[in-house]
């Protein structure tokens, strides 16, 4: 399963600290070995070293500043209009119109987009993967001893990427550039649709 | 036409990003030198310029007089080289000796023997020599559709470039609406501030007007009247299409130069014009293969890749939140995971910092994907230096587990004090944390 494709949003939602910001940033290594890429900051926060220890080229990552509400849905048009591959927290109060619109932009210039609303979820029919985190997990640290080495991180993924079942898939990371995936299940089968006869 | 004194060598690192309004006022005055000699000169960069020397050889009556009369005409420090096309030219001006100018009679058999780093300080011509490629002509042999289908646009260039195939301008006529103008009939621009505002203006403007028709020019005239009535040209070429950081850059520089030499621009700007030309679409064509997977194989696809659309997005969202916010970082040393990054704006040269000194008590790998140099306060329970709970927005977590104290020694001379960093894990995530005179900051989150 190919978290960003092109032309596609992916939604990477959960509580901030439990490793979507990582895992977003994992998905601009690839497409930087070929062109620039960008990522919109709302916060500020974002730090470049999470993103090269995940295989991001330095010298082809943009990181673009914009809290303003008003103005991201301006940035973010600009972005995806010219830019292979882009990672963007939204904002909150951005309006469900300006959502379809980029993603119906990303189709057309084929751009491979994944949003991190820090508000509501994004609205149906926008995203092509969701990707939800459940459950996170830290080795290394102890009763003050030892140092975070290793995050077990449990994603759903839901949506059209995945023909509409839902998986749940156990990630790895352990600060190198690879977030190797160490388990894939179908957690909810679909179940015979009941009929009253 | 080549002066080294100003513009390195185009195998050697680029000039510093410095103002270059002096070098530009001295270049101006050779420019209109020649211009004396052979018309339409286009500047490249100060200290480098190209003389379309066609009809002018005819008139002389030859290369080697014509070069001789630019050679005597102009101050001393320059080196002239004549082949066909813009690069060779600029190949053979880097290999010719002051008052010894290099006329190139075959431009392919020269360019053949060129070393790979002809091609500029790229991680290309580095790759082309990793693979045993160490020559213009050597690169020249391989297919050209292999190189095209490995390297993408940046490949198939340096191949028509080490075939001696330099761009050849598209005679496309340019519709008049293409060019922009500001005029200022009733209140020239006397302030040098003003200028420079609107040359970034205008420069924005041109670029915007011909990327919306997916163009981009790699020549502009630049024209500028002023109240008596005197108009000054001057043509600058690039050898990408120009970027609005570029075009408003030499804009400037060269408007500056106006305003500095001896009789300036009298009276102020009236009427500042930018005219496009040599446009080219070619940042739009379909010719890069990329893997695309499907149904779990992986098949080659034609898609578009525009190298120069990149930039213009890159340009349009400048012009939308400024220049300080969007921005490029380079690794450094440092311990905290903010003091690890170099940041400079999009557009600039990276700056040179080294990043390969150890850092004893760095923050170690994974490292937090969201980070502060300003921590805010963050409220945390301790019990006996333990922490118990840490409050996350508005819920209070459980602390499953910790790391620290790990103890860092700020600047003393500057009367910084002490400070302990903690990692800290709950059930939703980790966060980096800094007590400091009794007070927690949250540093980074692991998010």
């Amino acid at each position: 399963m190919k978290l960003l494709q092109p032309g596609r949003i992916t939604e990477m939602s959960g509580l901030t600290g439990m490793g979507m910001t990582r895992l977003g940033l994992g998905l601009l290594a690839e497409p930087s070995q070929r062109a620039p890429v960008v990522v919109l900051d709302v916060k500020g926060w974002l730090s470049p070293v999470a993103a090269w220890e995940m295989g991001v080229d330095s010298s082809r990552l943009v990181i673009v500043r914009c809290s303003d509400p008003q103005l991201w849905p301006q940035v973010a048009a600009a972005l995806i209009d010219g830019v292979q591959a882009v990672y963007a927290e939204v904002p909150a109060g951005v309006r469900d119109q300006h959502l379809r619109r980029l993603a119906a932009l990303a189709r057309a210039r084929r751009t491979g987009v994944a949003l991190r609303p820090l508000g509501d979820a994004l609205p149906s029919g926008v995203a092509h993967l969701r990707l939800r985190a459940r459950e996170v997990r830290w080795e290394g640290a102890e009763r003050g001893h030892g140092q975070l080495r290793r995050r077990y991180l449990v994603v759903e993924a839901s949506g059209r990427g995945v023909a509409g079942m839902t998986r749940t898939i156990e990630m790895v990371d352990d600060g190198t550039d690879v977030m190797r995936v160490v388990s894939e299940a179908v957690a909810e089968e679909r179940q015979p649709a009941r009929v009253a006869g | 036409m080549w002066y080294p004194k100003l513009l390195p060598k185009s195998g050697s690192q680029p000039a510093s990003p410095v103002d270059r309004s002096a070098d530009v006022r001295w270049f101006e005055t050779v420019v209109e030198v020649i211009e004396d000699l052979v018309p339409r000169v286009e500047v490249a960069e100060p200290g480098l310029a190209y003389v379309p020397v066609g009809g002018a050889v005819r008139y002389y009556g030859g290369e080697q007089v014509l070069a001789e009369k630019i050679a005597g005409a102009i101050p001393p420090g320059a080196l002239l080289g004549l082949a066909d096309g813009p690069f060779a030219a600029r190949q053979a001006a880097e290999r010719a000796e002051e008052h010894d100018p290099l006329i190139v009679e075959d431009t392919a058999s020269f360019l053949r023997d060129l070393e790979i780093d002809a091609l500029g300080p790229s991680e290309l011509a580095e790759t082309f020599r990793w693979l045993g490629v160490t020559t213009l002509g050597s690169l020249a042999q391989l297919p050209r559709e292999a190189v095209a289908s490995r390297f993408g646009v940046e490949g198939l260039s340096a191949h028509r470039l080490a075939a001696g195939e330099d761009r050849v301008p598209q005679p496309r006529p340019i519709p008049p609406e293409y060019a922009v103008e500001s005029v200022h009939h009733e209140d020239p621009l006397e302030m040098a501030e003003q200028v420079a505002f609107l040359t970034r203006s205008l420069a924005a403007r041109l670029l915007g007007r011909l990327a919306r028709d997916g163009i981009s020019p790699f020549r502009v005239m630049v024209e500028v009247e002023a109240a008596d009535g005197t108009v000054r040209q001057r043509t600058w070429r690039s050898t990408d299409p120009f970027t609005e950081h570029a075009l408003a850059e030499r804009v400037w520089w060269q408007v500056r130069a106006w305003i500095d030499t001896p009789g300036g621009i009298p009276g102020g700007v009236v009427r500042l014009r930018l005219d496009p030309s040599d446009l080219s679409g070619e940042g739009r064509q379909l010719a890069l293969l990329e893997p695309v997977e499907r149904d779990g194989e992986t098949t080659w696809q034609e898609v578009a890749i525009d190298r120069h659309d990149a930039e213009r997005a890159l340009s349009r969202a400048q012009a939308l939140v400024g220049p300080d916010a969007v921005l490029q970082a380079v690794p450094r040393g440092g311990r905290m995971p903010h003091e690890q990054v170099e940041w400079y704006p999009w557009g600039d040269q990276p700056p040179d910092v080294a990043s390969d000194a150890p850092w004893p008590g760095k923050i170690p790998p994974p490292s937090p994907a969201l980070a502060t140099s300003k921590p805010p306060p963050i409220e945390v329970e301790w019990d006996g230096g333990m922490p118990v709970r840490i409050r996350l927005g508005t819920r209070w977590e459980t602390v499953l587990s910790w790391s620290g104290p790990w103890r860092m020694v700020g600047r003393w001379w500057e009367g910084e004090g002490p400070a302990d960093r903690y990692q800290i894990v709950t059930s939703v995530g980790a966060v980096l944390c800094v007590v400091k005179d009794g007070r927690t900051y949250l540093a980074g989150v692991y998010d």
